[in-house]
């Protein structure tokens, strides 16, 4: 089981303001801003422990259903280069790897290296950007488990959580856009 | 205030981060800001901020969880005018 999420660097330049009065204190802890305001790259930093939040929120929701937004109580903690991200008594490991065009974040309940793949879209409605990222996960769970890719169909949740189902069977999938950037990961 | 009045300064507050037009000219206490006006989780701290600017009130890290659709967000403004 794994959630992720993907940040476009140019997309949250442009939509996010983080310098505005109390965005800060709303989204992070003490302990997290200072990481932040330390940081040389203060922006990355900030994105990096967002997209970190986000996908343990995504991973917490598919092992607890629920939605809601609590994104400073995902608490980001670092030792020895491994981050992990706690919330109430759930607690996963992030990996979170950094580009010059995007941040993006896996989190799972063991240690791992980041599966995720990254596609580049070309269009910017949402709605094919969703079906383009379904379709190429299709495509790799078909690849993968040798089935037909026709045969998989995608699923949301009431509270938002995707799975896959095909052969009667059902996995967890992660699925993550922002901007010109996608990603999918299971 | 009104519930009509309030719809329409959540309406103004809301209209910069939504990316789903339709969802957004029908918008009604159902209407639900990442479902079904696909506002990416990391502005509704902006929309926060923005209520919270606009009402002169300060939103709890509780209200914050809540506050993921129209009916919710009239909930807590309404419940933080009257304290």
């Amino acid at each position: 089981m794994v959630g992720n999420d993907i940040v476009d660097i140019a997309q949250a330049k442009k939509d996010s303001n983080w310098q505005r009065p109390r965005f800060l204190d709303k989204l992070f802890t003490e302990k997290e801003k200072e990481f932040i305001l330390k940081s040389e790259d203060k922006f990355i930093a900030l994105w990096q422990l967002w997209s970190m939040k986000e996908a343990a929120y995504k991973l917490y929701t598919q092992l607890n259903p629920s939605r809601f937004y609590a994104p400073k109580q995902f608490e980001c903690f670092v030792n020895a280069s491994i981050w992990k991200v706690n919330y109430k008594d759930f607690t996963c490991y992030v990996s979170t790897k950094i580009t010059t065009d995007y941040i993006i974040s896996e989190a799972r309940l063991v240690q791992h290296k980041i599966t995720s793949e990254v596609l580049v879209f070309k269009n910017e409605d949402l709605k094919i950007q969703g079906q383009i990222l379904r379709d190429k996960l299709s495509k790799t769970i078909g690849k993968r488990r040798h089935i037909q890719t026709k045969t998989i169909e995608f699923q949301k949740s009431e509270f938002g959580v995707p799975t896959a189902h095909f052969n009667s069977k059902k996995i967890n999938v992660s699925l993550t856009h922002h901007g010109r950037f996608g990603a999918f990961a299971y | 205030m009104t519930n009509d009045e309030l719809i329409a300064k959540l309406k103004g507050i809301i209209a910069p981060y939504i990316q789903e037009e339709a969802a957004f000219t029908n918008l009604n206490e159902d209407t639900d800001f990442v479902k079904d006006l696909k506002i990416n989780s990391a502005n509704l701290v902006d929309i926060i901020l923005d209520i919270e600017d606009e009402f002169d009130i300060r939103l709890e890290n509780d209200d914050m969880e809540k506050m993921l659709d129209v009916k919710s967000a009239m909930a807590i403004v309404n419940a933080k005018l009257e304290d």
